[in-house]
């Protein structure tokens, strides 16, 4: 029997890079399909959670899948769908049409990535360096994801970034239909079936954790940027690239850093420390986000690898633990966003209101004509009736400025005093949801500590 | 230094840096970052330098707007805004449920409680604000919003009509 050929490394790790970057790349698009779709915020927030909740439910039946039908057949077939259904989120006119795509696309995404973990210790020589390949890939297209989603969706479309998904896909397929023929001719991988150890729960469990609260601090902090400071698209991927740079440096302190159950302390404490810094941000200042990003990026490049290396490493087959880890933190960033998604839209629809009265207040308080008042509260009223249930953009309702100089100095100045109030509300309005994601990090301490002692 | 040591020292490390990222911005006033709470309208609020027509018709306003709120159990921002149009008015009383009888009562009280205010700011002339008082519990409600919208001119022509009459009742009375 002729040897099995081997995929080269670059289309498995971008294939992997390329699904995982899909749980996260749509998240600045967010406010402009919810715009351009004329939905809610709780609506669009489904196309992240459908994705990341049928990967959750799909990865280990998928890895199972994976073995039984051969890897290389199965990633082949897994990207495919991967491609179809990105096609298809390209083109979707209804909010229902693009999470229902999102679903499949999730569907072969997870076939794809467990059964390249499947390949993978074939082409570098070992699981140890399967596993590392994999994990880095993964969090490498997680981390860019935002940004490069960010670009495309300002630069072209929203829809460009799903379209552009599937040449891609397919170009990471083409190398792995050799695999494909060849285990259709020998169907060598049925008897190699080995029995399947049970999961590492506690690091799992600590992955879903540490999941929802990282997933919560991409997907709040880039509502908060476009929705709140009123940031585009690129600004905001600029400033949330902070996130992924921060992981480069922490992936650099690797296991030299510590024992993997300290890293995982590490940059869990870490990851609940930067974001107890956003729920605290004292103004409305891009600058103050950078050190927050900073704690989370390097708290999740040291959590997520040591979590992921515990779960992996010594168990076997590769496929279904990498398919349990790929569940668990899917399942974290869905439970995340579905916790959070009714605490922050609530506290946006308080934080308006309150915002609204305070900046009438200034009004009211102001030194301009009273006739002049009255006019501007009707033009804020219409603006709040265009902007029901989003954090209100206002400075339109001051134009056009009046002519008179004095006049238009005192309207000018209203309205910086009243943007400041927007400004407070929009920030506060995702404080508690930034402090509950905190709080979900430092959970994530209980399945550390737990694991520690089952270890031992 | 060995791995268990690294560990501790790496977890250390990240307890300082949240706990110093956390002080931080709680002593820059992160907890304290909220827009301002407004004010009941039912307190009394202090007239600022009524002086001039066109101060004391911006203080008449305001007041008159606190009063009327405050019978309706309202803040005096959502009831400015209600006043803005008819529109807003139809939405505010919807979503109140308060008919144009209720809201007219309460703007004639905002109204008077505006010229007691006045008065009592010495912005006002008694002799000028009882004949205003008794006028003003009696305008329809439509009139009664034209002045809350433009108190000015209320002020303006209550004094050139009763400008000559308040120097000759001030020179008789003792």
């Amino acid at each position: 029997m002729s040897a099995p050929p081997r995929p080269r490394i670059a289309p498995l790790a971008f294939a992997v890079g390329l699904v995982l970057a899909d749980s996260s790349i749509v998240v600045l698009a967010l406010p402009q399909i919810y715009r351009e779709l004329d939905t809610s915020v709780a609506g669009v927030t489904w196309v992240l959670v459908s994705f990341n909740l049928v990967m959750a439910l799909a990865a280990v039946p998928a890895a199972h899948l994976a073995r039984r039908t051969g890897p290389g057949r199965a990633a082949a077939v897994g990207l495919a769908i991967f491609a179809g259904a990105g096609i298809a989120c390209g083109l979707a006119a209804e909010l229902s049409t693009l999470i229902a795509a999102r679903c499949l696309q999730a569907l072969g995404g997870a076939l794809a990535i467990t059964a390249v973990l499947e390949l993978l210790p074939a082409t570098v020589g070992s699981e140890r360096r399967a596993v590392a390949v994999w994990a880095t890939a993964g969090a490498t297209g997680a981390a860019l994801g935002p940004a490069v989603g960010g670009l495309l969706t300002e630069l072209v479309s929203w829809q460009s970034i799903f379209l552009l998904q599937a040449p891609l896909a397919i170009a990471a397929g083409i190398p792995l239909l050799a695999v494909a023929r060849h285990e259709a001719a020998t169907g060598v991988l049925a008897a190699e079936l080995r029995r399947t150890g049970r999961p590492h729960l506690w690091a799992n469990l600590a992955l879903t954790l540490v999941s929802s609260a990282i997933a919560a601090a991409l997907f709040l902090l880039v509502l908060l940027l476009i929705e709140g400071w009123r940031l585009s698209p690129i600004g905001a991927a600029i400033v949330v690239t902070a996130m992924p740079l921060a992981a480069l440096l922490g992936a650099r302190l690797g296991p030299r850093a510590g024992s993997a159950r300290a890293r995982a302390a590490a940059g869990a404490i870490l990851v609940a420390g930067g974001l107890g810094g956003l729920a605290l941000l004292p103004a409305a200042e891009v600058a103050l986000t950078l050190l927050p990003q900073l704690l989370v990026g390097v708290g999740l490049a040291l959590v997520l690898s040591a979590l992921t290396e515990t779960a992996l490493l010594g168990r076997a087959p590769q496929a279904i633990h990498g398919g349990w880890t790929i569940s668990a933190r899917h399942a974290g960033v869905a439970v995340g966003l579905i916790l959070l998604t009714p605490l922050f839209t609530a506290e946006i629809a308080e934080q308006r209101h309150d915002a609204i009265d305070a900046g009438t207040a200034v009004v009211l308080d102001s030194q301009v004509d009273p006739l002049l008042k009255l006019e501007l509260s009707q033009r804020i009223e219409e603006r709040l009736e265009g902007e029901r249930g989003k954090v209100p953009t206002i400075g339109p309702a001051f134009e056009p400025l009046p002519e008179d100089p004095e006049d238009r100095a005192d309207v000018l100045q209203l309205r910086e005093e009243l943007q400041d109030q927007l400004d407070r509300a929009a920030t506060h309005a995702f404080s508690s949801s930034f402090g509950l994601a905190a709080l979900l990090g430092l959970l994530a301490l209980v399945p550390i500590g737990l694991a520690r002692r089952v270890e031992l | 230094m060995s791995v268990e040591a690294r560990g501790k020292l790496l977890v250390g490390a990240a307890i300082a840096a949240s706990l110093a990222l956390v002080l931080a911005y709680l002593a820059a006033g992160g907890s304290s970052y909220t827009p301002e709470k407004i004010q009941d309208p039912c307190q009394p609020r202090a007239w600022r330098n009524p002086e001039g027509l066109q101060e004391i018709a911006q203080q008449f306003t305001l007041s008159a707007l606190d009063g009327a709120a405050c019978q309706l159990g309202v803040s005096r921002e959502t009831l400015a805004r209600a006043l803005a149009t008819p529109r807003s008015r139809e939405r505010f009383a919807k979503r109140y449920g308060i008919d144009d009888a209720e809201l007219a009562r309460a703007i004639r009280g905002g109204l008077v409680r505006a010229v007691d205010d006045a008065e009592r700011a010495g912005a006002l002339s008694p002799l000028l604000a009882a004949p205003l008082r008794a006028t003003l519990r009696r305008i329809p409600l439509e009139q009664a919003i034209e002045i809350v919208r433009d108190a000015k001119s209320l002020l303006d022509n209550a004094q050139t009509f009763l400008g000559p009459a308040q120097g000759l009742l001030e020179q008789i009375l003792p």
